[in-house]
């Protein structure tokens, strides 16, 4: 087939008249619209965060946050967000493993898309709602389980926040796991494996660069959610003791944000603090959605 | 047979994760519309809060919410679609689809706190608007950008080469191929990404709380710049209250509506999906 039978809409559909028109305008600024949003907010936050770099120095590695003394420590932050990040993915990617496993299993076509879309529905549900749910019933059961004064703890917002990546990553998993090729299937059928040899070493390995994608997609996304972990954390500027211990009250980067940006002074140390812990979350989610989408893309070309 | 014993026990675990799933869901679901239901009546909906949101309802809320998503998606259309179109019909080197892509993935990824604490910087600080509604649509239409570029690209993408073949065999310049073929061939994933993303908007607090919103005493906004109430922001600060039982009932009732909403708009975007796909691909 030669080049001039297949014109595609960028090349070749309107080589005679290839002049400038008002839409190609259009669509050339709002390109660089976009292109310039995510500058200005990466720069901003940069130029924002300058000071406390300047000013508060070292101060910033310490574990001690306490502004009437100039001290802006940002790791129990860092840490709280690390930690409840674990708890959750802990929880939802063998959940949302399982149960896409489970999915895939169904073999009516109805029924299965119905399941799907109902659990998708998870997922729209606004995180101040969930927030609320963490604050009227999940913190309550968790402080009755363990015989706490107060619910507000890391578990309860590693808890909510399982619940709120797992319809995510449960829809990618399912759709990487069915669109495994059938022959899979029947090769392995035809060599004698039970359904759930061929679950777990045909096809969950054939899945695995998309389900990987999909685990780090959910993973940015938990570190980055900020609602119903501020209302459920406990708000605690320390690390917990001992380190490990989820039972104790603790801080996010993002519940920080969410509790004290309206609080400081725009211009001041403690702002500017806040604004690095900020620039520090945005690199590392923009990091793992890059690696996501990279992953994903090679999964598909191989 | 040990195999089959461990067969049978797998699928049943994965059963299991799936009905605890489900559970979850459920449990959500009832949880939201029993509270809710409590809480919602036609006078809750139709009077302005009162005594700090603990009685009285959320007229100005409901109110307040659709105008600052109403606005951003009226925002964010031309800029979006603008961009799909670039995409698609003006790029020609592989390594800049592939940059522009990584700039729409990289606005997807920014936690939403973030979008707000950026307006709060750039819009309420420096260029010093103050605390105002349109700044709260402007941040929202950003966070709506990358989900509405990337379905009208896609719905763009998808479209058969006979397109642009005929269209070009017509004589068409490549702006008379956007405006005739692409735009009105791709309508649906254009309308579909846009409700998906207002979907979405219409939950988010965190961006707005910081730049738009406050929490008593406001009633419709009479100038661009003077904050509104919102469902989310409502239901925050009432959550903070939570021990008190008047203050919980009413941010039930909020969310119900929350959630309403975001339902509303979502089978609107699937309905949009399945509907504008037939028509577009008859004519």
């Amino acid at each position: 087939m030669n080049k001039l039978a297949r014109p595609t809409f960028a090349n070749n559909a309107t080589r005679p008249r290839t002049r400038r028109d008002g839409i190609h305008g259009i669509a050339f600024f709002s390109a660089i619209a976009s292109c310039a949003i995510i500058c200005l907010i990466i720069l901003t936050l940069f130029v924002q965060s300058a000071p406390a770099l300047t000013q508060a120095g070292d101060s910033l590695l310490s574990t001690r946050w306490n502004p009437a003394e100039g001290v802006y420590g940002i790791i129990p932050m860092v840490f709280g967000s690390i930690f409840v990040m674990l708890i959750a993915i802990s929880i939802a990617l063998p959940l949302g493993l399982l149960a896409a496993i489970a999915i895939s299993r169904i073999k009516h076509k109805t029924l299965k898309r119905v399941t799907k879309s109902a659990l998708e529905i998870l997922a729209g549900i606004p995180s101040i709602v969930y927030g609320l749910i963490g604050v009227a019933y999940v913190s309550l059961w968790v402080a009755g389980l363990f015989d706490l004064q107060s619910g507000r703890i890391i578990l309860t917002a590693g808890l909510i926040l399982a619940v709120m990546i797992l319809p995510t990553f449960l829809s990618l998993a399912e759709d990487a796991i069915s669109s495994v090729p059938k022959a899979y299937y029947e090769n392995a059928s035809a060599l004698g494996l039970y359904p759930y040899e061929t679950q777990l070493s045909v096809i969950l390995p054939a899945a695995a660069p998309a389900i990987m994608s999909a685990a780090l997609l959910a993973l940015g996304r938990a570190l980055g959610e900020t609602m119903a972990v501020m209302l459920v954390i406990g708000s605690l500027d320390r690390l917990p003791s001992p380190l490990f211990n989820p039972l104790s009250s603790g801080q996010t980067i993002t519940s920080k944000l969410g509790r004290e940006i309206g609080e400081s002074a725009f211009g001041s140390t403690h702002f500017s603090a806040l604004i690095l812990m900020s620039f520090i979350l945005v690199m590392i989610t923009i990091a793992l959605t890059i690696a996501s989408r990279r992953i994903f893309k090679s999964a598909k070309t191989s | 047979m040990n195999r089959r014993i461990v067969n049978t026990l797998f699928s049943s675990v994965s059963n299991l994760g799936l009905w605890l799933c489900t559970a979850c869901l459920l449990f959500l679901l009832g949880a939201i519309v029993w509270q809710g239901a409590n809480a919602v009546s036609l006078e809750f909906l139709l009077s302005p809060a009162r005594d700090f949101g603990k009685s009285g309802g959320i007229l100005f809320q409901i109110l307040g919410s659709l105008l600052l998503v109403i606005v951003a998606a009226l925002l964010v259309l031309p800029v979006a679609v603008g961009t799909a179109i670039f995409r698609q019909s003006y790029i020609k080197s592989r390594a800049a689809k592939d940059a522009l892509d990584m700039v729409l993935y990289a606005l997807n990824a920014i936690p939403s706190v973030t979008y707000g604490i950026f307006g709060l910087i750039f819009f309420v600080n420096i260029l010093g608007t103050g605390l105002s509604w349109f700044v709260g649509s402007i941040i929202l239409a950003v966070m709506m950008l990358p989900t509405v570029t990337l379905a009208s690209h896609s719905a763009m993408q998808s479209l058969s080469l006979h397109y642009a073949e005929n269209a070009a065999a017509l004589g068409f310049t490549r702006g008379e191929t956007v405006l005739r073929v692409i735009l009105p061939q791709s309508s649906h994933g254009i309308v579909t990404g846009l409700l998906i993303a207002l979907a979405r908007a219409i939950g988010e607090t965190a961006p707005i709380m910081f730049i738009a919103t406050a929490f008593s005493g406001v009633g419709l906004p009479r100038s661009l710049f003077e904050p509104v109430a919102t469902l989310p922001t409502h239901i925050l600060a009432l959550a903070q209250q939570s021990t008190d039982p008047q203050a919980l009932a009413n941010a039930w009732g909020a969310s119900l509506m929350l959630v309403i909403f975001v339902t509303l708009l979502s089978s609107l975007a699937f309905f949009a999906r399945n509907k504008l796909n037939k028509l577009s691909q008859r004519s």
